[in-house]
């Protein structure tokens, strides 16, 4: 029982980062109306945005939950600076660009190699840690419940939650929330209502990219940092958005969480005697998202929209 | 997305293509009747041929001149070579006259370069076996995106899975043969290759064809992670990331740098050959509509499904032999040439020439190997990061083809329309 809830622990705290930047695709997804291949690379971009913070303020001062005050810090310029490169992006180029789905997502794809050419020119290739020193698990925890939880663990997974519930609360309490669903539902009715639906779009970049650069600051955490780091989560995230249906941020949510358990399940399935090793964690999350695409071509939640 | 929503962007997708009718019309009547083909495949050759008067009577009367005056047929059967060159240079379009002096004026400077010795005969005969690897994979994309619209992101799978075949077959360091190759003849890995190609499409296609374009992109390109992960774990098969190291020489006795180029020319002008035919035959006709319009094939009667497999198994092969080139090319083979970064540069190729249009899928993966090269040996002179230059100068070459010219550089023109049907009038 402590094996499996020790995998569960794990399972949550790597699923925090793949919710965080599968919601955040998937908003993005519902009001620009393509698949953005660039989501990744957003995620890079706030995790050494929150490098150079790291760089300059240093971790020295006053620590909060067990982690420096910098790292909070960071988290915050990462998903700005984040949203900031998005809605530059947008507007020097989605936002004029007469072309399709395919064609924006096809666009992506360069914006995504310009993003993380200029990461790799300003920082190179070579892997790189914000230098937070490794704590052990949390006492209390390990004492009453017998699994091991570190403090960036609990961290990562709090601050993840708050950040869903506050865009729950925001899709469905406030009238940005109001007016993101009424554009996700039908872009022409909104606009023909009244809605600004430019000003929808910018405020959609600045949450689904707020969300990736915390994304990437959280994985800067969890592993190290390499230009290549948000592309290689990008399938992981794109498999839970169409995992949980396109066009459904509770569907990208609850994907993004069963694909970060899943993504943790080879030590489990060894422990029961199945023999796959820990580098098919990926490749077991593509299956089973195949599997599920072929059960349900749009996904566990698709056609229901946010 | 409700289904009407689809229909609209189907609408929308039709809209572009009426564009590109118009992007056309510059250059003859001819042009303007091949991209109307595009939309109304309905009607084939025969029918524009046993009517050519409206045919040409309707290019005429859109554009105001027509070269096709000046060119009857009866002249240039009978004209020299010479002529028939020129008029064939009459008829092409600005762009298409540009695209063509640079590629020379590109040759020429290669050629000088080698003999003036800046490039050694052998780096130059590599150079131009892997831009017939790219060409390959280019043509192998064009005819699932551009014939038939599938948005396949599993190319590098292909391409690997092709190279591993012939590599394992025919590698001294094969660990499944024991140290030695069984192929007699490895030659025989370029068939072998292109079967083992076609099986993998086989198998990505069946869960996966039926799905909706983005959900197909990323499951193509998950899958293709599948293949590459397994191609590296599974080190008790492929030697992981230890690799496959010494390849025997495809013919003996012939320098391997001279078979190496002579091989991806002929496979390209092969491959181009045989795309050309099935293009223009009645089954490329329908995957064009299958493109336009998906939902009009299945109401003519047509098996969307069974020839949109047929379109990714053809592409399949087509990859896997790039493959093949590629390991008798380096000598050895890793898995980090299966990375996903291969089928990207394959997509900027394809769609810097022109989806669709073969002609500009040798163009586009010219100029992607071009690039690739290029900041190789810029690292080289300069100390720049040859990686972030190459990211960052295909990145933004991707962005502005698709925000100026996002039917690429050589769009499908003439090549869409039965040779014989333009000529007759």
């Amino acid at each position: 029982m402590t094996a499996f809830g020790q995998y569960l622990v794990n399972g949550l705290v790597f699923s925090s980062i793949v919710v965080l930047g599968s919601t955040g695709l998937s908003v993005i997804y519902d009001i620009a109306g393509f698949a953005n291949f660039a989501h990744g690379d957003t995620m890079t971009v706030g995790a050494y945005a929150a490098f150079a913070v790291v760089g300059v303020v240093g971790l020295g001062g006053p620590t909060v939950a067990g982690l420096p005050a910098t790292v909070f810090l960071a988290v915050a310029v990462g998903a700005a600076t984040a949203a900031v490169v998005a809605v530059i992006t947008h507007r020097l180029l989605y936002e004029w660009m007469e072309t399709d789905a395919i064609g924006l997502l096809i666009t992506s794809i360069g914006v995504a190699f310009v993003y993380r050419g200029l990461v790799r020119g300003v920082f190179g290739e070579t892997f790189r840690s914000y230098g937070v020193e490794q704590s052990g698990p949390i006492p209390v925890i390990s004492r009453s419940l017998g699994v091991a939880v570190t403090e960036r663990g609990l961290v990562m997974v709090v601050g993840a939650v708050l950040l869903i519930v506050g865009l729950h609360v925001l899709l469905q309490y406030t009238t940005l929330g109001r007016k993101m669903r009424a554009m996700a539902d039908n872009p022409g009715l909104a606009r023909a209502s009244g809605i600004r639906t430019e000003r929808i779009t910018l405020a959609t970049w600045v949450i689904g990219a707020g969300l990736a650069g915390t994304a990437g600051v959280f994985l800067g955490l969890f592993n190290q940092l390499t230009p290549r780091m948000g592309f290689s989560l990008l399938l992981l995230v794109f498999a839970a958005v169409i995992l949980g249906g396109i066009g459904s941020a509770y569907g990208a949510m609850l994907g993004g969480l069963l694909i970060g358990l899943v993504e943790q399940l080879p030590p489990v399935l060894r422990s029961v005697g199945v023999p796959v090793d820990d580098e098919y964690s990926a490749a077991l999350v593509f299956l089973v998202m195949v599997v599920v695409l072929l059960v349900r071509p749009r996904g566990i939640a698709g056609e229901v929209s946010a | 997305m409700t289904r009407d929503d689809r229909v609209e962007d189907r609408d929308d997708g039709v809209g572009d293509r009426d564009d590109r009718v118009e992007d056309g019309e510059e250059t003859s009547g001819a042009v303007s009747d091949g991209a109307a083909d595009t939309g109304g495949d309905s009607r084939g050759p025969a029918t524009r041929r046993a009517d050519p008067a409206t045919t040409s009577g309707a290019g005429g009367a859109r554009v105001g001149t027509t070269e096709s005056d000046e060119l009857p047929v009866t002249a240039a059967a009978a004209a020299s070579g010479t002529d028939r060159l020129r008029a064939y240079w009459e008829r092409l379009t600005v762009v298409e006259r540009a695209t063509a002096a640079l590629i020379a004026g590109f040759a020429g400077l290669l050629t000088v370069a080698t003999i003036v010795g800046l490039l050694t005969p052998a780096r130059l005969l590599f150079l131009v076996s892997l831009a017939g690897i790219y060409v390959l994979l280019s043509m192998s994309l064009n005819v699932q995106w551009g014939y038939t619209g599938l948005i396949n992101f599993s190319v590098a799978a292909f391409f690997g899975v092709g190279a591993y075949t012939a590599g394992l077959l025919a590698s001294g360091s094969s660990p499944i043969t024991g140290g030695e190759g069984v192929l007699a003849v490895p030659i025989l890995g370029l068939p072998l290759a292109a079967v083992a190609g076609g099986l993998l499409a086989v198998a990505i296609g069946v869960p996966t064809l039926s799905l909706r374009d983005d959900y197909l992109a990323i499951a193509t390109l998950g899958l293709a992670e599948v293949v590459r992960i397994f191609v590296k774990n599974q080190s008790g098969i492929t030697r992981g990331s230890r690799g496959l190291l010494g390849m025997p020489p495809l013919i003996p006795g012939v320098p391997q740098s001279v078979l190496d180029a002579g091989l991806a020319v002929t496979l390209v002008v092969g491959v181009w050959l045989f795309l050309r035919r099935i293009h223009h035959a009645p089954w490329g006709r329908v995957q064009r509509v299958i493109r336009t319009d998906e939902d009009l094939a299945s109401a003519l009667g047509k098996n969307v499904f069974r020839l949109r497999m047929e379109s990714f198994v053809v592409g399949g092969m087509i990859a896997a032999l790039a493959g093949v080139l590629f390991v008798h090319l380096n000598d050895s083979l890793f898995p980090s040439s299966l990375q996903p970064i291969l089928t990207f540069y394959v997509w900027v190729a394809v769609i810097l020439g022109g989806a669709g249009s073969d002609r500009g899928a040798i163009v586009g993966g010219i100029t992607v190997v071009t690039i690739v090269q290029f900041t190789r040996t810029l690292s080289g002179i300069v100390p720049v990061d040859a990686g972030a230059v190459r990211l960052i100068s295909v990145g933004t070459l991707i962005v502005l083809v698709m925000a100026l010219r996002q039917d690429g550089v050589l769009p499908p023109q003439r090549e869409l329309v039965w040779p014989g049907a333009w000529q007759d009038e």
